[in-house]
C-alpha cells in the first residue's frame, strides 16, 4: 500500500517504538510517539520522571529509538540546557534538543528549571504532557488539575482552577508557545516541527488523557480530547513573538457536561444525572475561554 | 562481539521488547460487512465497491468491470432505478445520500463508449439452458449462466429483446440505443437470441425441456389488465402496455387532444407522460391520493413538473362513446375508508358525485397479468408463479423470476431474481447444495465515527427544462459530467470496509497496527496490541472491531 493520501505531511517512523508499558489507550505514550516522530532521528530526549520516563524506558528494552537522558523530577529543562551547552562547547550540532515532562514536572516541581531554561535562552524544545494530575504516583492532584476533578488528595474535587502554563511561558518572552492534543496528530507534529525550526527556547503543552486518572475507557482518549477541544476547556491556539495567533475556532459549540461525563473523575459533580454548581462553574471557565481566545 | 559501553550488560540491539499483547482481554479484528446501499439493492450491487474505484483509482473501467459483475445492465438501471440504494445509503443521517443512481449512468454510459467487455468466469461446459423471455430477468440470468460456461439460448416473443424494458419504458427515460448496446455486449458473451418465437404456441414447453438441462422463465406481466367498466372494447381505449408497446415500436399513435390515464403506478405515469408528448392534455385519474400512488416518487413529481393534470379520489364508471370514438368517460368521486387488504385506504364513492372528463383517448394502466398462454406451472392467487426458495416452480428443472414471480416490480429486482436463478440453476446441475455464501451483518449509521467525514453537496443531476422535453422523446437527463461523478463517489462513507484513512496507524499507542509487507494492508501486530479499543473507536467506517480473545 502507497502512503494514504490521508496521511500526507504526518510523520509516522516509530522512533518511539511498541513494547513500552503504558495502560492500554494512554494519551501520554500516543504524544510521545508523535512527537518523537515529528522531530525525527537527529533529536536528543531529555525526559523528567514521571509516567513517561517509567513506562519507556526500563533497561533493558526501552521504547525509544533516539538518544534518551532521564533526568530527576525538577531538573529535565536544566539537563536539556545542560545538554545543548555542552554541544555548543563541543562545536557539534545542529541537533534537535527536547525536554519533556508531565504536568507536575512542569508546573510544580520542575518549575524552576524550565523558568531558568526559558530566561538564559537555550536553544530547546520543551514539551509538557498534560494529564493534569501525577498520575505515575497514584493520580494526586497537581496545580495543572483542572476545577472539580477528583483525585486521590481532592477526594471531594479540587477547588482551584487549572495553572495556565502557556500563558506563563509565553511571558518570559520566548519565541514560541503552542497548546496542542493528541487527537489531531497534524496539528501536533506541525507544531513541534514548526518549533524546531525556531531557534531560541519553545514551548509545546500537549493535552494528553490518561484513562487511569480520567476515569475512561482506554478507547475515548482521542474522543475526550476532542470534548476537551470543543467545550472550550481547552484552547488551541500558538504564541509567535507575544501574539496569540492561528487559534482554533470551534466548529460546533459543546457544553461542558458532555466532556465531564464521559470521565470518572467528574462523576461526583452529577448526583443522580443532575449536574451540581461546580459545573456551572465549570462552564463558567469554559465560556472565559471562549471569550478570551475568540474560540 | 562489539565491546558495550560502560554500564550496560546487554546490547540494546539484540533484545526482544517486551510482548505486551499479553495484557489483552479485547481483540480488534478486521470485519469486512455489507453496506446498507448493497443490502438495500435488489440487484445485490457492489456499491460500495465501485463508488470505491472511482473515488481512489478514478478509474471508470476498473469501476465498471466491478459493477458488471452483478449487473449487466448499468447504464439502464443508472437511467430507470428507483434507487432504493439511495434510501438505505448511510450518509442519509449526515448530510444526503450519496448520488448512487447517477454515479452507476456515468460508469454504464462509460462501459458503451469504451465498448468494453464481459469476462467469463470459466471455459465451456456442455450443458444447455433456455431462457424464455428477454426482459431484464431473462437477460441477468442468461448473462450469469453464460459467464459460468453454461450454453444459453434465449427465445423472445416480440421483435427485438429487451422485453419491458424495450416495450415499456418509454425513450425519454431508457434511450433505446443504449439498450441495445447492453444488450448486445452480454450477447457477445455467446448467448444465442432467437426473437418471434412464443414459447407455449410456437413451440410447446415439452420440447424446451426435452432440448435443454434447465429452463428458465422469464415472461415478465405483458397483459395490461382492464377494470370491467362499459365501454371498454371502443376504439381508442388503449391498456397502459398495449400503448406503450404500440408507442415504443415506432408506430404512430393518434391520441387526440385529451388523454385520459387510469390508474396511478409506474405505467401509468409513463403512459401520461407519453400522452403529453404526443401532444395532448392529459389527466390522470387515480382513486386514492397521491399518498397512496405505487409509482415511484421521482416519477411523479416529473409528471407534474410536466403539467399532468392529476385528479385524486375519482373512480372511472363508464366510457362515453359516440359512434364508436370515445368522448368522454363518466367518473365518481371517491372517499377514503379504513385501510384493505393491501393497507392502503379503502375508496368508497360518494353517491351523486358523477361528472364526466372529455377524453378523446383512454389509457388504462390499471395493472397488469402474466401472459400463460401454453405454459402450465403452479401459481399463488391465480397470478403469479409460485417458486421455491431456489426460484424453482412445481416443474422439475424449471426456474422463473422476475415480474411472473414477484407481481410488478423494478428492473433491478428483476436482475437479481435472475442472478439467484442463475445460481439456482448452476446448484440444480451441479446437483449441490446452496453454493451462494450468507452475506455478513449490516452495518448501519450508529456505528460509524462520522467525525473524520465532511459535509459536501450531494451531485444534482440536471433535467432538460420544461418547454424542451415535450416536444420530442429525446433523453431527459443529459450526459453526466465525469469529473462531477468522481468527485460524488469521494462522498462515499465506504461503510464496513477500509478505506485507507491510516487513523488506527496512526492513532495507536503502541505502535501495533503494522503495513502489512505481503497485502500492504494495515494489520494488527497482537504481540504487542493491548487491546485498548481506540483503533475501533476511531475507524470512522467500522471496519475494526473489538472481540473477545479467544
Amino acid at each position: 500500500m502507497e502512503k494514504s493520501k490521508y496521511l500526507e505531511g504526518v510523520e509516522k517512523k516509530d522512533l518511539f517504538a511498541h513494547g513500552h508499558r503504558a495502560c492500554g489507550g494512554c494519551g501520554q505514550a500516543l504524544a510521545a510517539r508523535l512527537v518523537a516522530d515529528a522531530a525525527g532521528e537527529n533529536t536528543i530526549a531529555c525526559v523528567a520522571t514521571g509516567c513517561l520516563e517509567v513506562f519507556s524506558s526500563p533497561y533493558p528494552d526501552p521504547a525509544w529509538r533516539i538518544p534518551f537522558l532521564h533526568s530527576l523530577f525538577e531538573n529535565a529543562a536544566a539537563v536539556a540546557s545542560g545538554v545543548e551547552a555542552a554541544y555548543k562547547a563541543l562545536g557539534k550540532g545542529p541537533v534537535n534538543i527536547i525536554a519533556q515532562g508531565g504536568d507536575g514536572s512542569t508546573a510544580d516541581i520542575g518549575f524552576q528549571s524550565i523558568s531558568g531554561m526559558f530566561e538564559r535562552g537555550h536553544n530547546v524544545l520543551y514539551v509538557c504532557y498534560d494529564n493534569e494530575a501525577y498520575m505515575n504516583t497514584g493520580v494526586q492532584r497537581s496545580s495543572f488539575t483542572p476545577y472539580g476533578a477528583r483525585t486521590t488528595t481532592t477526594p471531594m474535587g479540587n477547588r482551584t482552577r487549572k495553572k495556565n502554563m502557556p500563558m506563563i511561558a509565553a511571558d518570559h518572552g520566548i519565541p514560541y508557545v503552542a497548546t496542542a492534543t493528541v487527537d489531531d496528530f497534524r496539528d501536533l507534529q506541525k507544531k513541534v516541527q514548526k518549533a524546531l525550526a525556531i531557534e531560541g527556547p519553545k514551548y509545546v503543552h500537549i493535552l494528553a488523557p490518561c484513562p487511569l486518572g480520567w476515569g475512561h475507557h482506554g478507547e475515548l482518549t482521542v474522543e475526550v480530547c476532542r470534548l476537551a477541544k470543543d467545550t472550550g476547556l481547552f484552547p488551541i491556539y500558538e504564541i509567535v513573538d507575544g501574539k496569540i495567533t492561528n487559534v482554533r475556532k470551534i466548529p460546533v459549540k459543546v457544553p461542558v457536561e458532555e466532556y465531564l461525563k464521559v470521565q470518572g473523575r467528574f462523576k461526583h459533580l452529577f448526583k443522580r444525572g443532575v449536574p451540581s454548581e461546580e459545573v456551572a462553574e465549570i462552564q463558567e471557565i469554559a465560556n472565559q475561554n471562549i471569550e478570551r481566545f475568540n474560540l | 562481539m562489539d565491546k558495550l559501553p560502560l554500564g550496560l550488560a546487554l546490547d540494546l540491539r539484540k533484545v526482544i521488547p517486551y510482548q505486551t499483547g499479553s495484557w489483552r482481554t479485547l481483540l480488534p479484528v478486521n470485519i469486512m460487512q455489507t453496506p446498507p446501499c448493497t443490502h438495500a439493492c435488489p440487484a445485490g450491487n457492489d456499491v460500495r465497491g465501485f463508488l470505491r474505484t472511482l473515488a481512489e483509482q478514478k478509474d471508470y473501467e476498473a469501476a465498471w468491470h466491478v459493477l458488471s459483475r452483478t449487473n449487466p445492465l448499468p447504464a439502464t438501471c443508472g437511467r430507470v432505478c428507483p434507487h432504493p440504494c439511495e434510501e438505505g445509503c448511510n450518509r442519509r443521517d449526515f448530510d444526503s445520500a450519496v448520488a448512487i443512481n447517477s454515479a452507476e449512468r456515468a460508469v454504464g454510459d462509460y462501459g458503451l463508449e469504451e465498448n468494453l467487455e464481459h469476462k467469463k468466469l470459466i471455459a465451456a461446459r456442455k450443458e444447455k439452458i433456455a431462457v424464455i423471455g428477454s426482459g431484464p430477468a431473462g437477460l441477468s440470468c442468461a448473462f450469469h449462466l453464460a459467464k459460468r460456461g453454461f450454453k444459453v439460448k434465449i427465445y423472445e416473443s416480440h421483435g427485438e429483446p429487451g422485453g419491458m424494458m424495450r416495450y415499456g419504458i418509454p425513450s425519454y427515460r431508457l434511450p433505446n440505443y443504449i439498450l441495445r448496446q447492453e444488450l448486445e455486449n452480454i450477447l457477445k458473451l455467446g448467448i444465442d437470441l432467437e426473437c418471434n418465437i412464443k414459447v407455449g404456441v410456437n413451440i410447446p414447453m415439452d420440447q424446451l425441456m426435452q432440448n435443454y438441462d434447465a429452463v428458465f422463465l422469464g415472461i415478465g406481466a405483458q397483459k395490461g389488465l382492464t377494470i370491467d367498466i362499459p365501454g371498454e372494447d371502443t376504439k381508442n381505449v388503449y391498456t397502459g402496455v398495449e400503448f406503450l408497446r404500440e408507442v415504443n415500436s415506432g408506430k404512430y399513435v393518434s391520441v387526440g387532444k385529451d388523454v385520459v390515464v387510469i390508474g396511478g403506478g409506474n405505467t401509468a405515469m409513463d403512459c401520461a407522460r407519453v400522452a403529453k408528448r404526443l401532444g395532448a392534455n392529459v389527466s390522470v385519474v387515480y382513486r386514492r391520493t397521491r399518498m397512496e400512488m405505487p409509482a415511484i416518487t421521482a416519477e411523479i413529481d416529473e409528471a407534474m413538473e410536466e403539467r399532468i393534470m392529476f385528479r385524486y379520489h375519482t373512480n372511472p364508471v363508464k366510457i362515453i362513446s359516440d359512434d364508436d370514438k370515445v368522448v368522454g368517460i363518466l367518473c365518481v368521486q371517491m372517499e377514503l375508508k379504513e385501510p384493505d387488504a393491501s393497507g392502503r385506504a379503502r375508496p368508497v364513492p360518494i353517491p351523486g358525485s358523477e361528472s364526466v372528463i372529455p377524453a378523446d383517448t383512454v389509457i388504462l394502466a390499471t395493472g397488469q397479468a402474466v401472459d400463460y398462454d401454453g405454459i402450465e406451472v403452479q401459481k399463488r392467487d391465480g397470478k403469479w408463479v409460485s417458486t421455491s426458495e431456489e426460484l424453482m416452480t412445481n416443474v422439475d428443472g424449471v426456474f422463473a423470476g422476475g415480474d411472473v414471480v414477484l407481481g410488478l416490480e423494478t428492473v433491478s429486482a428483476a436482475i437479481g431474481q435472475g442472478t439467484r436463478a442463475a445460481s439456482a440453476i448452476e446448484d440444480y446441475i451441479d446437483g449441490s447444495v446452496e453454493s451462494r455464501l450468507s452475506r455478513p451483518p449490516v452495518i448501519y449509521s450508529k456505528d460509524l465515527n462520522t467525525y473524520y467525514y465532511q459535509k459536501k453537496r450531494r451531485f444534482q443531476k440536471e433535467a432538460l427544462p420544461i418547454h424542451m422535453r415535450l416536444k420530442h422523446f429525446k433523453e431527459l437527463y443529459p450526459p453526466l459530467d465525469p469529473e462531477a461523478i468522481i468527485d460524488e463517489s469521494e462522498r462515499c462513507f465506504s461503510c464496513g470496509q477500509c478505506f485507507n484513512c491510516g487513523n488506527c496507524f496512526m492513532y495507536c499507542p503502541d505502535n501495533a497496527v503494522k503495513i502489512s509487507p505481503k497485502t500492504g494492508l494495515y494489520e494488527f501486530d497482537l504481540d504487542f496490541c493491548k487491546g485498548c479499543g481506540l483503533c475501533a473507536k476511531e475507524c470512522p467506517c467500522h471496519y475494526i472491531q473489538m472481540t473477545l480473545e479467544k
